[in-house]
């Protein structure tokens, strides 16, 4: 399946598209205000000596004017809240990094959030607020959470923009735990499976082999949500021809798809059992490095949509098929280790996420229209499929995609303390 | 905390406009959308609401995107819910705004490659139904438009069922080709599991050179002889559908599209001497003028040359329009573009046009300009190898109005 090639010279985790990600690593050019002249400038603040400071922060034109973010003055200078879609000031006049939140009193939602605004700094940051009182949390690098002072928006104003509780890392955690179980679980099974195909190879008989090769691959890609963790092992077991110099032929071409090309292909037992030796060989390393692989509990509500992104890219095309003509049961797999990664974080999605039924509904829709393809222990492939099924499961699979995405979005654990 | 309810789009919760906020035109006022001054679109506002939809009767726009949908929409109400997203999408879309924010409860709900407020960029949305649409599936079959059937094969055809027909077609024309893009990603996305792209071609229009009608890629100008958009008898003549029965008076408004893919051998033109290409097409290459004639716009005197000496009978507006009036009421409007798609298998470049014509009949109009043109001298050059036939929907009212409404009447 799907495990980029990026992943293979840097063993990096796919990057998630996530704003609080992308943010980080963009400076924060959006609109530098005048620096500041107030004593929150620390011995600390690299920018301290180099600029003049004036008297107080100024908004950008068109906005309200600035709302501090520091642990020291948190919220101060939210003057006068209103409802409706507005656009807020937002000016870091601490001496470090902060992250700022709109939340929500008491219920903690988040409306908006600003990330890592850097000392001397105001951006801009867009939120819908309705009736309510609201507070601005400051969460300055290194210090605990502070909230401003309660601001009160009367009368009936309606219009809030969305908003929720944010997860945190300590909500993760159970999840995490569970997801690792589960793929425990996985990685016996495809150890075993994978030792049957060997076996086969070892012994020359290619028709038990090729019969051996799919529940071993599948067993593997019902694991879907870890692959990030299986660094160089994820590639050297299921990585595609894409990327390496010699395609098909190349030396660094292993694993499920190796194997799959040579079963598919004519090969012989005799060249291909270095190969299934291989597979065999990294699937028990695979096991036996799991327990000490961290399962980073920030990427599972990334989990959710990214294994069935790979499904459309790499299987309902057909791309990742070496002949076997079975992407569609990887497909039946991916949905599984995608389930489970919803499972275990419907304690937290279920308060959070409106469309969890949705998303529910059609994981089941995509799951039947997939078992339609499967005939006992045989798959159509994508080229047979007909054009009208083929296009009803694209969309299926893309319309669970958008359902599935918010995930990511409201998943990503955020700070409260 | 309230979730951002991206389901919302297919039961209109989002039908207010981009920004969330009602930014639809006033209902029953249309501003004016006849063409005058070709190449000229930014001077046609887009009213979203009134009669017809936009992109029939304005002068092709700069850029354009050609694509057929399939519904996948699995029942009658969910198809319903689809032609409501769409319109929604339309109306928003023609309107511009600021999109909504969803905060940290979803990814951005635009893809922002027209900034933060999204500007209407003068685009067009129009939509049309193909006749696979009123099949067993949506129990539509006693709806659809009487002349409306699937594209038949023409003798010069050279058809890739890839690219051919549709239970949709789904038009967006604008200056420039981020809005175009903009318009397809943001309509795919919000009706996402409802309607699966089945094929696009996008097309762009030439400026005039030096001036007059666009030049098509062989040179030529293209499409001087249309019917006359400002003269509203002929447009309900020639273009704008009336239903006659009960059962399609709701095609009102309406207006027969056919769209040809339309791949041309232009290596190959290009080796053809000058003379030989202005006797195929019967136009002098240079000023567009009729063989006989001097300037573009002069009519061709074909009862002069009754054998064909000046321009033959053979030639492509000879045979397309032969100026009787027996055939007057065979005209059609065109509205083509070029296409560009890259290269084919042997290098050669894959370019073409995407013909698209309107018509209130498409046998009395469209397949008897076809049919004299069968076997032209032009089809050695020119490859038709996709499209469809679509019936484009009556505009939208007002407000309350949708793309649905024949689903209903």
């Amino acid at each position: 399946m799907g495990a980029r090639r990026a992943d293979v010279t840097t063993g990096a985790v796919r990057l998630p598209v996530v704003p609080a990600v992308v943010r980080s690593v963009v400076p924060a050019v959006v609109l530098v205000a005048v620096l500041l002249a107030t004593g929150c400038a620390g011995p600390s603040d690299a920018r301290a000596g180099a600029s003049p400071r004036p008297a107080a922060p100024s908004a950008p034109a068109g906005t309200s004017a600035p709302i501090q973010v520091s642990t020291s003055h948190c919220g101060e200078g939210w003057i006068r809240p209103r409802a409706g879609d507005q656009t807020l000031s937002l000016s870091n006049t601490g001496n470090v990094p902060a992250e700022a939140y709109i939340v929500g009193v008491p219920d903690g939602a988040v409306h908006a959030e600003l990330e890592e605004l850097a000392p001397g700094v105001t951006r801009t940051l867009r939120v819908s607020l309705g009736a309510g009182t609201y507070a601005v949390r400051c969460l300055a690098d290194g210090s605990d959470p502070v909230d401003g002072p309660r601001v009160r928006i009367t009368g009936t104003a309606t219009g809030a923009g969305p908003a929720v509780v944010p997860v945190t890392d300590n909500d993760l955690y159970a999840p995490a735990k569970k997801y690792a179980a589960y793929v425990t679980r996985g990685l016996k099974t495809l150890a075993k499976r994978t030792a049957t195909l060997r076996d086969a190879v070892d012994r020359g008989d290619l028709a038990a082999a090729r019969a051996a090769w799919l529940p071993a691959h599948l067993a593997y890609e019902r694991l879907g949500a870890a692959y990030g963790t299986f660094g160089d092992l994820g590639d050297a077991i299921d990585g595609r021809p894409a990327g390496l110099p010699g395609g098909v032929r190349d030396k660094d071409f292993t694993g499920f798809h190796r194997l799959e090309h040579g079963l598919w292909h004519g090969e012989s037992a005799t060249s291909l059992r270095g190969p299934a030796d291989r597979l065999d060989r990294d699937v028990r390393a695979l096991r036996r490095d799991f327990p000490d692989e961290r399962l980073d509990p920030a990427d599972l509500p990334l989990r959710a949509h990214e294994i069935m992104e790979d499904a459309l890219e790499f299987e309902l095309t057909g791309r990742a098929d070496e002949g076997s003509g079975t992407t569609l049961a990887t497909v039946s797999a991916n949905l599984e280790g995608t389930r489970e990664a919803v499972d275990v974080l419907r304690p937290l999605l279920r308060s959070r996420y409106p469309d969890l039924p949705e998303a529910d509904r059609l994981l089941a829709r995509v799951r039947d229209q997939v078992e339609a393809q499967r005939h006992g222990d045989r798959w159509t492939s994508v080229a047979d499929l007909d054009r009208r099924a083929r296009e009803a499961l694209n969309g299926s699979v893309g319309e669970l995609l958008e359902r599935l995405a918010p995930i990511a979005v409201v998943g990503f654990p955020r700070r409260t303390s | 905390m309230s979730g951002y309810d991206r389901r919302a789009f297919l039961r209109g919760a989002l039908a207010t406009g981009i920004a969330g906020t009602v930014a639809a035109g006033t209902p029953g006022v249309v501003a004016p959308r006849d063409a005058a001054s070709p190449g000229a679109p930014a001077a046609f506002p887009a009213a979203f609401h009134g009669p017809h939809q936009a992109g029939v009767l304005e002068p092709p726009a700069r850029r354009t995107a050609v694509a057929a949908f399939d519904v996948v929409a699995g029942k009658r109400d969910e198809l319903r819910d689809l032609l409501r997203a769409l319109t929604d999408r339309a109306r928003a879309l023609t309107s511009g705004g600021p999109p909504p924010d969803p905060g940290i409860t979803a990814p951005p709900a635009d893809s922002g490659i027209l900034g933060p407020d999204v500007p209407p960029g003068a685009l067009r949305v129009t939509l049309g139904v193909g006749a696979s649409l009123f099949d067993d599936r949506y129990g539509l079959a006693g709806r659809k438009p009487s002349g409306l059937t699937a594209m038949p094969t023409f003798p010069n055809d050279d058809l890739d069922p890839h690219w051919c027909h549709g239970d949709l077609s789904l038009q967006l024309s604008a200056d420039d080709d981020d809005t175009v893009l903009h318009a397809l990603r943001d309509i795919a996305r919000h009706t996402r599991g409802a309607m699966q792209l089945r094929w696009r071609m996008n097309g762009f229009s030439s400026p005039p050179r030096p001036a007059g009608t666009q030049r098509n890629l062989m040179g030529f100008k293209d499409g001087i002889a249309n019917p006359d958009t400002a003269d509203a008898a002929e447009m309900d003549r020639l273009v704008w559908v009336r239903g006659e029965t009960p059962e399609t008076a709701w095609t009102t408004g309406g207006s027969y599209a056919v769209i040809r893919l339309i791949r041309m051998r232009v290596e190959f033109w290009d080796r053809v001497s000058l003379s030989e290409q202005e006797q195929m097409f019967g136009r002098a290459k240079d000023t567009g003028a009729p063989l006989d004639g001097l300037r573009e716009q002069d009519v061709p005197r074909y009862e002069l040359d009754p054998e064909g000496a000046v321009i033959p009978l053979t030639s492509h507006i000879r045979r397309a329009n032969p100026r009787t009036p027996q055939a007057d009421g065979s005209r059609i409007l065109r509205r083509g573009y070029n296409y560009d798609r890259g290269t084919d298998a042997v290098g050669d470049l894959d370019v073409g046009l995407v013909f698209t014509c309107y018509q209130r009949d498409v046998r009395r109009q469209f397949e008897t300009v076809q049919h004299r043109l069968e076997d032209e001298p032009l089809v050695d050059y020119i490859t038709p190898f996709g499209g469809g036939y679509f019936f484009v929907l009556p505009g939208v009212r007002d407000a309350a109005d949708s793309y649905a409404r024949f689903m209903q009447v």
